[in-house]
C-alpha cells in the first residue's frame, strides 16, 4: 500500500490558494448574511434513505456509503440540501417563515476518473429561501447568487441561465409517454442532439405543432427575443403560463440593468425532478462545466411531511477558486509585516511574542540557527 | 477566439473540407506543415488535432470549445457535451459479427466479444439480456474470432471488406455513426454569438449538401 498516494478526486489546499478559498468563502457567507441568511450545520454523515428522498434515488447513488452498527445504511452527505429540508420540517416547523438559510460544506461524490468534474470532495455555498413562493423569492436567490459571483471577482466572466421545467414537463406531459421514452427525450434536448432528437419525435404519433414546439427547445437559448419565439412556437397552456412566468422575472432583470449576467436557456432540462419551477445553472469562463446550479423545489419538504415552497442553489467552492486563481495569480502573500522573535532564553521569547501577540501583530518564532 | 479539436484520421480531410466550406480555412502552408495546433486564416478560429476519443477529453473540459468526432466515440466516452449537429461526414455503422451468425442466439452460456467499444458492447448485450465477456482490444479486432479469442467483434464497418476478408458475416447493426459537431457546455453559454455563427455556417453548407 502506498501511503504517499491520495484517493483519486481528492486534493490538498496549499499556502495561497487555501487563503483564497477560504476568502471566496467569506465573502460568500458575507453576502448571505447581508441577505438576512441564517447559517446552518448539517451533519457529514446522515441516513442514506434521507438522500434518497431528498435527491431522488438516481443522484443518490453516487455518495458513499457505510452501515452503521444496527445495519441501517448511512452515507457521506452527497448534498446538503436534502438536510436542510429535514429541519425545515421537523425542528423548525414552528419558526417563523420564510426562513432564509445558508451553508458552506463539503459534499461527497463518486466521479468517474478523467471526466471535467473529477473532485469527489467539493464545498457546496449554498442556500435555502423556504416557506414562502413567488417570484419575489425566485429573484432574491437569482440577485443573491449574481452578487456572489461579482463580489468574488468574476466580473463579467459568468453567466446564469433561467429556464422553468414547466415548459418541458407541459409539452412533453401531453405526450403520456413512459418513463424510459420521456427521459430518453429528456437528454436529447439536454445534450441538444438535434438529430437522435428529429429522429425519435418522427417515430411519435404526434401533431406536427407539437413536434415542432419540442424540437426548438434546442434553439431557445438566449435573451428575450428566445422567449417571444417560445411564445409563438408553443401552444401547449401550461408551458406558455411557465414561459410568461420568466417574461416577467426577464422584465426586472432588464429594469435592473442586470441583463448581461443574465440568459434564458430553454434546453436546460437536467434535474427535472428535483425541480418544481425556475431552475437556473451558473457558468463560468474558464470552466468547462456548470460551476452552479439551483432552482424551486416545492416538492421537497412534503418528503418529511410539511408542504411548502423552497428555493435555493450552491455554487461550487471549488471550481471557483480554481478560476478565480488562475486569473488573478497574485492574491496577497502572507509575508507582510512578520516580526520575527530569535529564540533566545525560552521566557524572554515567549514573554515578547505574548506582547507582541496582544498588540494583535503578526509575529514567527525564529530559530538560534 | 474558438478553439476546434478534431480527430485524427479517418475523418480529419472531411472535416477539414466541411469548415473550410463554412469559410475556416487553413492556409496551405498550415495544411502542409506537421503541428498540432493551427490557426486559420482570419485569426478566429485554432484548430487542434487529436485522437478521436481524446476529442471528447478536450471539449468536455473546455480547453477545446468545440470539436468534430464519431458518434461511436461520443457513445463510448459517455462525455458531458453538447452534440447540436450531425455533419453527415465519415458514415459508418457499429456492428455486432461473427463468422457464424447463429452463435449470438447459440452461446447461452457466455458469449465472447472483442471490441475497441467495450462501454457500448456491455451496454447493447446488457438490454438484451445476453451475458457476455467482453475483451478489450485497440486494434484488428477482425482477427478475434478467427484466432479464438472471441465469438463475436462489435466493431465500426464503412464498406465491409475488412469484415469479409476475415470470414465475418454482420449480425446486427448497433447503431449509424456519422461526424458530429460537439460544443462544450460553458461555451454554448458564454461564446453563445461565435459557436452560433460557426453552427449556422456548417448548417448551410450541410443542408446545401443534402439539396443536391
Amino acid at each position: 500500500m502506498l501511503l504517499s498516494k491520495l484517493p483519486s478526486g481528492m486534493r490538498y489546499y496549499l499556502g495561497a490558494e487555501a487563503r483564497l478559498r477560504r476568502s471566496v468563502e467569506d465573502t460568500a457567507m458575507s453576502v448571505f448574511e447581508g441577505w438576512s441568511y441564517e447559517e446552518v450545520l448539517t451533519p457529514s454523515v446522515d441516513y442514506y434513505a434521507l438522500f434518497e428522498q431528498g435527491m431522488g434515488v438516481t443522484e443518490a447513488q453516487s455518495s458513499f456509503r457505510l452501515t452503521d452498527s444496527d445495519g441501517r445504511m448511512l452515507s457521506l452527505r452527497p448534498d446538503v440540501t436534502s438536510s436542510v429540508a429535514r429541519v425545515a420540517a421537523t425542528l423548525l416547523a414552528e419558526s417563523k417563515r420564510p426562513l432564509r438559510l445558508c451553508y458552506a460544506a463539503p459534499v461527497f461524490r463518486q466521479q468517474q476518473q478523467s471526466h471535467a468534474e473529477w473532485r469527489r470532495e467539493n464545498t457546496q455555498l449554498g442556500c435555502e429561501l423556504i416557506g414562502v413562493g413567488g417570484s419575489a423569492t425566485d429573484l432574491e436567490v437569482l440577485l443573491l447568487a449574481a452578487e456572489i459571483l461579482q463580489r468574488i471577482g468574476l466580473g463579467e466572466s459568468f453567466c446564469v441561465t433561467i429556464n422553468d421545467v414547466g415548459i418541458f414537463n407541459g409539452l412533453v406531459g401531453e405526450l403520456n409517454l413512459d418513463d424510459t421514452s420521456r427521459e430518453h427525450l429528456r437528454r436529447l434536448i439536454d445534450t441538444r442532439d438535434n438529430t437522435e432528437l428529429g429522429n425519435t419525435l418522427k417515430q411519435l404519433s404526434i401533431t406536427a405543432s407539437t413536434r415542432q414546439s419540442i424540437a426548438s427547445l434546442t434553439q431557445l437559448t438566449g435573451k428575450r427575443d428566445v422567449l417571444e419565439r417560445a411564445q409563438a412556437v408553443i401552444a401547449n397552456k401550461d408551458s406558455l403560463a411557465a414561459v410568461s412566468k420568466l417574461v416577467d422575472l426577464w422584465n426586472v432583470i432588464e429594469s435592473l440593468g442586470l441583463e448581461k449576467a443574465f440568459e434564458v436557456d430553454l434546453a436546460d432540462v437536467s434535474s427535472l425532478d428535483y425541480y418544481t419551477g425556475l431552475s437556473f445553472k451558473v457558468y463560468v469562463r474558464g470552466v468547462g462545466y456548470r460551476v452552479g446550479r439551483g432552482g424551486r423545489y416545492d416538492g421537497l419538504t412534503a418528503n418529511f411531511g410539511r408542504a411548502e415552497p423552497a428555493i435555493g442553489f450552491v455554487l461550487n467552492l471549488d471550481s471557483l477558486v480554481e478560476v478565480l486563481g488562475r486569473t488573478n495569480a497574485s492574491n496577497g502573500t502572507n509575508g507582510n509585516d512578520v516580526q520575527t522573535i530569535a529564540t533566545s532564553e525560552l521566557t524572554n521569547t515567549f514573554a515578547e511574542a505574548l506582547g507582541r501577540r496582544r498588540k494583535n501583530e503578526k509575529i514567527r518564532i525564529g530559530s538560534n540557527e | 477566439m474558438i478553439t476546434i479539436a478534431i480527430s485524427k484520421g479517418r475523418m480529419q480531410d472531411d472535416a477539414i473540407a466541411l469548415l473550410a466550406e463554412a469559410g475556416v480555412r487553413l492556409s496551405a502552408a498550415a495544411l502542409a506543415s506537421r503541428k498540432l495546433a493551427l490557426e486559420d486564416e482570419s485569426g478566429n478560429y485554432r484548430f487542434i488535432f487529436v485522437k478521436p476519443a481524446d476529442v471528447p477529453v478536450y471539449v468536455e473540459h473546455g480547453i477545446a470549445d468545440c470539436g468534430i468526432v464519431g458518434r461511436d466515440v461520443l457513445l463510448e466516452s459517455a462525455a458531458d457535451v453538447l452534440l447540436p449537429l450531425d455533419l453527415g461526414i465519415a458514415r459508418c455503422r457499429l456492428v455486432v459479427a461473427a463468422i457464424d451468425p447463429k452463435v449470438i442466439t447459440r452461446a447461452f452460456g457466455m458469449l465472447r466479444v472483442a471490441t475497441k467499444y467495450s462501454r457500448i458492447a456491455g451496454s447493447h448485450f446488457g438490454t438484451r439480456g445476453i451475458p457476455v465477456e467482453i475483451i478489450s482490444l485497440s486494434g484488428s479486432v477482425e482477427l478475434a474470432p478467427a484466432l479464438g479469442l472471441s465469438d463475436a467483434i462489435v466493431d465500426l464497418v464503412e464498406t465491409g471488406r475488412t469484415l469479409q476478408e476475415n470470414g465475418l458475416k454482420v449480425v446486427e447493426i448497433i447503431t449509424e455513426s456519422t461526424g458530429r459537431l460537439v460544443v462544450n457546455r460553458a461555451s454554448y453559454q458564454l461564446k453563445s454569438d461565435e459557436i452560433g455563427q460557426l453552427t449556422d455556417a456548417l448548417e448551410r453548407v450541410i443542408q446545401g449538401v443534402n439539396a443536391k
